[in-house]
């Protein structure tokens, strides 16, 4: 239950697969990205990958001393493509995967093309999603709905996709669905339909417990998106964006060339995989200890030239030396900017009067406070209208409801139109009506005491005291308690043991809180492991809800990042900084050599 | 559903299905192709230069049908009607009808190429149907002079065959396929080299890193000529990869036109992977250490290893030395007896007791028997290890043996400190005894002095400079000094060694030099004349040889002698200086070091006075012929009796050298030489008792 792990091993398997040689990439738009996120160039490289092209590209050279390994999604064009590529081919031979399943009639007229016969592999290897972390992976897609209904296209690509992710996975699962959204029920259906349709491909060994793949719509919990994360990466992608692992910090004020842009992969970086999952202030610790543990490691620079043995040590020292000082940098960059922003925006105040409207039920202390940050000149109209939207869909039927004051108070704060949009379309979209269950108020005598008791010894972390509700979900499902009239299964048949291997799907998104909720239970809980996924991983800005809202593609500031979810650049295509020139590496290897 | 080794994940593969499908499909042009290409061969088989049109067009057409005239009143290509000025043209391939301007041309060369290339490819696929009609210029018998009559409409085409678009194309296909399988780039066959150097390095350099490992770690396990070797070839590769992905990366770069952007990107994306690769690996390849660092090494891995091991291995030892105390008890202590009854046999005659493991230490020697027994039985085990082949048990076993012999030693020297400790305290006792004897002893000293004034001027002279007995006691207890360090810091010396050993004993800046170097370099010495050897030998027959010496052997070796007196006036400055001349003479003498296998020095100091003078059964001892010239000496080895008296004048003086060398050092604070010292006062008052007792 990795996906990271199970979509590197289709990689793996298909460079492997091809043999030795210099080879070419050829992937789409999708597979790009799906790539990008479990490999990096440098691993890739070490692999005889040397030239990554896009399918859709026209300018591509004929190299008959290649060999080409093609990572496509099935679509309609991909599959044009590929015909035309093999009529002229332009590599020596073809390897072609495909990252879902393909029609035999697709087959069929992809031999009828290959008449050179250039093809050596034709093959379904289902890695048709983004593996986001271990146990969270994405679709990318964003504005899934229309409205509270699926659009067509994006119904059937999160089914191809969850299909995949069943598939990389080797899991059969029972399906259980979210009564209160259509568009949970949606999807449940297409996904037992496709099981159905290819019993041929999940028919896995049977385990003792089936898994459960629980789809879930995220109009049930609006609150989560909504909320100022602290731990590290949910932070980073809150504050800064996280793209297929990558940061663009170019609005960093101040930034050098080599930080434009940075990558944070708990695959090739120590630190991050470490303190992904800390608190902002522990991360400030460790910050700290690193830059402590490279000033120590670091070459003083008169001692470097002193002697050849000096310099000698320095090279021997160099990957480690080189990789650390990228770390720390990196980080320290990072943190730096988060840290900038938090004050700039005021962020500490902000999130401790968003967890209390979230987690609290004391409506009139919650008003103040909203009132008195509204007041704040530092804390920006989107925040400003954020907590609004908290409290909207807190207070939506309290009976003292101000609602209509904090519109005014946001209109004389000068936050725009399109802000004070969203508010409603807020409550629209997760509002009471909507919801299934109780988010705010404990439903059973277990809850009250629970918060009665919480409230009783105050809270550890003001800033943390969200839990997801997720969490309560999970936690009931794993005990069996999930009730069955709102969480009903598809079809007849139920499962009666506590289940071991559990997959949740959000519509609409998963966020990084909740992945870090996965991560503790699935840390915690012995025997269980679930991996979440999303058709997209949140932050705010990009909530599905926001986007409902009509003007929202027009907000000019927002549209950019609206659309970060798309890979639109890997780095694969950027050329590598050189090595040698950036470190005068051959004068100093040449020097090893020497000696 | 299938899952492929390696993943863990669902697969699915289309393969058998795309090839049925692909199968069909090819098969049909295979054959399309083949079919061409036979006909093509048909028609360049004959001499198409020297052959009249009209049988060329008969040839052609009996290779393929030509489609009526008639029945195309349309160019199929282009839509023209044909007409008179729109002539009609067959394809010679397949016999279609087109116009001009839909023709197409094959030239011969391309022909021939094509027919001979799947000639090859049909008999090493071994399709019988097609191969056997191959034969080239069957007609070549019909070379002539015939010039062709063309007609006059008709163009002749001597060197080409025309074709329809269709036929054209899928040979200029068929051309390319071959083209790529002939053709290898440079890229490729470059980069197939950097991919064997890189296999080599994967092979070799784990190899390397764990024989660096193993050497850094101070093993033995690998020689590190051989890891340095492998070093070599290591880099030697990684230099190759160097050059070579250089090489890829610059390929083409002057070419005109340049070469495409997408193989530029591949040139720097392989360059950049090869660098990539040696930083990585090369990187990793640890230094080997010098020879010196790797003894040092050795050395301290067999420390950790005796430390780590003298803690499991303590009681184990314990009961297998008991065991074997009992099995092997009667052979090693025969063996010890031999040990000792070897080490007593040079020196018969010799009277003194000394506390050292040959004489004294005979009581010892029964409780240091376990750890010798045990070093014994060491010794033997790694024989039989060493023979069997195995080298590790030796290694353990070696390591063993060291710790023991390391811990003998110790026990050893614990031994002599706490009898020295004892010996002080006897020395109180004795000083009244000493008291006396020093005076009986100037007394004789006086006399010999007037024997010896007699018998030679320079002997006086030499008397006369060392005359005052003070100066006597403060020369000769330096030998002890130098003994009583070598023993604290026997290593260090020997990095002094003198250059000139002849010419060292008269230079008093190099005190320390050690004894060990300089026996080596004396040792030659010891080959030439004894008059030579002689008065550098003996410390205390110096004085009295090194005069009378000069007399009888008129021309003495320069250094030995002639130096002397130069010598002994800076002996009189620097006392120091001395040190190292007795150090020298009882290193270079070749019979000591031979007679003392036990590595502590005062075993070999012992025996000085007494085995020179007292034993002149010694064969070859340097001292007999001396003595024999020095008629004072001669005297006192002819008679037992008058023995005695010299050797115990001797003794008093020793003991008063030492006893004033204790004060000296003593005073400068040098307890351990002062513990060292009294053992040897103690030893020799004990000699004295004796001689004492048994003579008077």
């Amino acid at each position: 239950m990795n996906v990271v792990f199970a979509v590197k091993q289709y990689i793996s398997k298909m460079i492997e697969d091809s043999g030795p040689g210099m080879k070419v990439l050829l992937m789409d738009k999708e597979t790009t990205g799906i790539v990008s996120m479990v490999y990096t160039q440098s691993e890739i490289l070490q692999k005889e990958v040397y030239l990554f092209e896009r399918i859709d590209s026209q300018n591509r050279e004929i190299m008959k001393h290649l060999k080409a390994i093609c990572f496509l999604r099935p679509t309609k064009e991909n599959v044009d493509y590929i015909i035309q590529e093999l009529r002229r081919p332009k590599y020596t031979i073809y390897f072609i995967y495909f990252s879902n399943v393909i029609s035999k009639s697709d087959v069929k007229s992809l031999a009828e093309a290959d008449e050179q016969e250039v093809v050596a592999e034709v093959q379904e290897f289902y890695g048709d999603y983004i593996a986001v972390n271990p146990h969270l992976f994405s679709l990318n897609i964003l504005g899934c709905c229309q409205g509270r209904n699926w659009d067509p296209a994006q119904l059937s690509r999160t089914t191809q996709g969850l299909t995949a992710l069943l598939l990389s996975l080797k899991k059969c699962p029972m399906i259980r669905y979210q009564l209160s959204s259509e568009a949970a029920k949606r999807l449940a259906e297409c996904v037992k339909q496709v099981i159905t349709k290819e019993y041929e491909l999940f028919e896995f060994r049977r385990t003792e417990v089936p898994p459960l793949l629980l789809i879930l719509d995220r109009c049930d919990d609006a609150i989560t998106p909504l909320l100022n994360q602290w731990t590290y990466q949910a932070m980073v992608h809150e504050l800064l964006g996280i793209n297929n692992n990558r940061i663009d910090l170019s609005r960093v004020p101040g930034i050098s060339k080599d930080l434009r842009e940075v990558v944070l992969s708990a695959e090739n970086d120590e630190f991050y995989a470490n303190n992904m999952y800390l608190n902002f202030a522990e991360i400030g610790s460790n910050i700290k200890n690193l830059m402590e543990d490279f000033q120590k490691k670091k070459p003083k620079e008169q001692q470097k030239l002193e002697s050849i043995a000096d310099m000698k040590a320095f090279v021997e020292n160099y990957p480690q030396f080189k990789k650390m000082s990228g770390t720390v940098s990196k980080h320290v960059t990072v943190v730096g900017e988060l840290s900038r922003l938090v004050s700039e925006r005021n962020l500490l105040e902000v999130s401790e009067v968003e967890q209390e409207l979230a987690c609290q039920n004391d409506h009139s202390s919650a008003l103040q406070n909203i009132k008195r940050l509204l007041q704040n000149p530092k804390v920006t109209e989107f925040d400003a209208a954020r907590l609004v939207m908290l409290y909207a869909l807190h207070y939506e039927r309290h009976s003292s409801n101000s609602l209509p004051g904090l519109m005014m108070d946001l209109r004389n704060k000068g936050v725009s139109e399109k802000y004070r949009k969203l508010v409603s379309a807020v409550v629209e979209y997760g509002g009471k009506r909507v919801r299934g269950s109780d988010l705010f108020s404990p439903k059973d005598a277990v809850a009250i005491t629970k918060q009665f008791l919480k409230g009783l010894k105050g809270v550890e972390n003001v800033y943390t005291q969200h839990q997801p509700f997720l969490h309560e979900t999970l936690d009931h499902l794993i005990k069996g308690r999930l009730k069955e009239n709102l969480y009903p299964y598809l079809g007849p048949s139920t499962l009666r043991d506590r289940p071991q291997d559990i997959i949740v799907f959000v519509i609409g998104g998963a966020t990084y809180e909740e992945a870090l909720t996965v991560y503790n239970l699935n840390r915690t809980t012995p025997g269980v492991r679930i991996v979440l996924g999303g058709t997209t991983v949140h932050n705010t800005k990009r909530d599905r809800v926001l986007l409902c809202c009509p003007d929202w593609s027009q907000t000019p500031g927002l549209k950019q990042t609206s659309q970060l979810g798309l890979p639109n650049c890997w780095d694969y295509w950027h050329e590598p900084p050189h090595p040698a020139k950036r470190w005068g590496f051959t004068v100093l290897a040449r020097m090893v050599l020497i000696s | 559903m299938r899952t492929c080794p390696g993943t863990n994940s669902a697969v699915r593969s289309h393969l058998s299905d795309f090839k049925k499908h692909r199968a069909a499909r090819i098969d049909h042009y295979v054959v399309e192709v083949n079919k061409l290409i036979i006909r093509l061969e048909k028609l360049t088989a004959f001499d198409r230069t020297n052959t009249e049109s009209a049988k060329i067009r008969a040839i052609e057409k009996s290779v393929v049908p030509w489609v009526n005239d008639q029945d195309v009143p349309f160019c199929p290509d282009c839509g023209n009607k044909f007409s008179i000025r729109n002539r009609r043209h067959h394809c010679r391939l397949c016999g279609s009808i087109m116009c001009k301007k839909c023709m197409e041309l094959i030239s011969l060369p391309l022909a021939n190429k094509l027919t001979s290339a799947s000639k090859e490819s049909l008999s090493t696929h071994t399709s019988p149907s097609q191969s056997p009609n191959s034969v080239h210029g069957s007609r070549r018998g019909s070379i002539s002079s015939m010039s062709s009559v063309s007609s006059v409409l008709d163009e002749k085409d001597d060197d080409r065959i025309r074709c329809c678009t269709h036929c054209k194309d899928t040979l200029l296909k068929r051309e390319q396929q071959i083209d790529e399988k002939e053709h290898t780039p440079d890229i490729v066959k470059l980069y197939e080299k950097l991919r064997l150097c890189m296999e080599k390095v994967d092979q070799k350099a784990p190899e390397y890193i764990r024989m660096a490992a193993s050497l850094n770690a101070g093993e033995t396990t690998y020689s590190l000529e051989h890891a340095s070797d492998l070093r070599v070839e290591v880099q030697k590769v990684y230099e190759l990869i160097d050059a070579l992905s250089k090489k890829i990366l610059t390929l083409g770069l002057n070419q005109d036109p340049p070469p495409h952007p997408s193989n530029l990107r591949l040139q720097r994306m392989i360059r950049y992977s090869a660098t990539l690769f040696v930083q990585e690996k090369l990187l990793g390849l640890m230094s080997l250490p010098t020879k010196e660092q790797f003894e040092e090494l050795k050395k301290k891995r067999k420390e950790e290893m005796e430390r780590k091991r003298a803690v499991e291995r303590q009681a184990a030892l314990e009961s297998q030395r008991r065991l074997e105390e009992r099995q092997s008890g009667l052979a090693s202590r025969a063996a010890n007896g031999e040990v000792a009854s070897l080490r007593r046999g040079p020196a018969p005659l010799r009277k003194a007791e000394g506390w050292l493991p040959l004489s004294g230490g005979q009581g010892q020697s029964e409780d240091s028997d376990p750890l010798l027994q045990q070093i014994h039985n060491i010794t033997s085990f790694i024989r039989q290890a060493k023979a069997a082949g195995r080298m590790d048990e030796v290694r353990t076993l070696q390591e063993n043996l060291r710790q023991l012999q390391d811990e003998y030693d110790q026990q050893q020297t614990e031994k002599a400190i706490e009898l020295s400790r004892r010996q002080a305290e006897e020395e109180d006792l004795q000083r009244e005894q000493l008291q006396m004897l020093r005076e009986r002893e100037l007394e004789r000293e006086r006399e010999q002095f007037r024997v010896a004034s007699l018998h030679t001027r320079t002997r006086s002279l030499d008397f006369r400079e060392i005359g005052p007995f003070q100066l006597e006691p403060s020369r000769e207890p330096r030998t002890h000094l130098a003994y009583a360090l070598d023993l604290g810091s026997s290593p260090v010396p020997s990095s002094t060694a003198p250059k000139t050993p002849s010419l060292s004993s008269t230079q008093p800046t190099r005190v320390w030099s050690g004894p060990p170097a300089v026996g080596q370099e004396r040792l030659p010495q010891s080959s030439m004349p004894q008059q030579h050897e002689g008065p550098s030998l003996n410390p205390f027959d110096e004085e009295d040889l090194s005069s009378p010496m000069e007399e009888a052997t008129t021309g003495p070796p320069a250094a030995g002698v002639s130096l002397d007196p130069s010598a002994r006036i800076l002996k009189e400055y620097n006392p120091f200086e001395e040190e190292d001349e007795e150090e020298e003479a009882v290193a270079g003498n070749p019979f000591i070091q031979p007679d003392s296998p036990a590595p502590n020095p005062f075993s070999e100091e012992d025996e000085h006075p007494q085995q020179r003078l007292s034993s002149p059964l010694v064969p070859g001892n340097p001292f007999e012929e001396p003595t024999c010239i020095n008629p004072f000496e001669m005297d006192s080895d002819s008679g037992p009796e008058a023995e005695e008296p010299i050797e115990e004048e001797l003794l008093l003086q020793q003991i008063d050298n030492i006893k004033a060398y204790i004060f000296d050092a003593k005073q400068c604070g040098r307890l351990d030489e002062v513990e060292v010292l009294t053992e040897n006062l103690r030893e020799l008052k004990h000699t004295l008792a004796k001689q004492k007792g048994g003579t008077d």
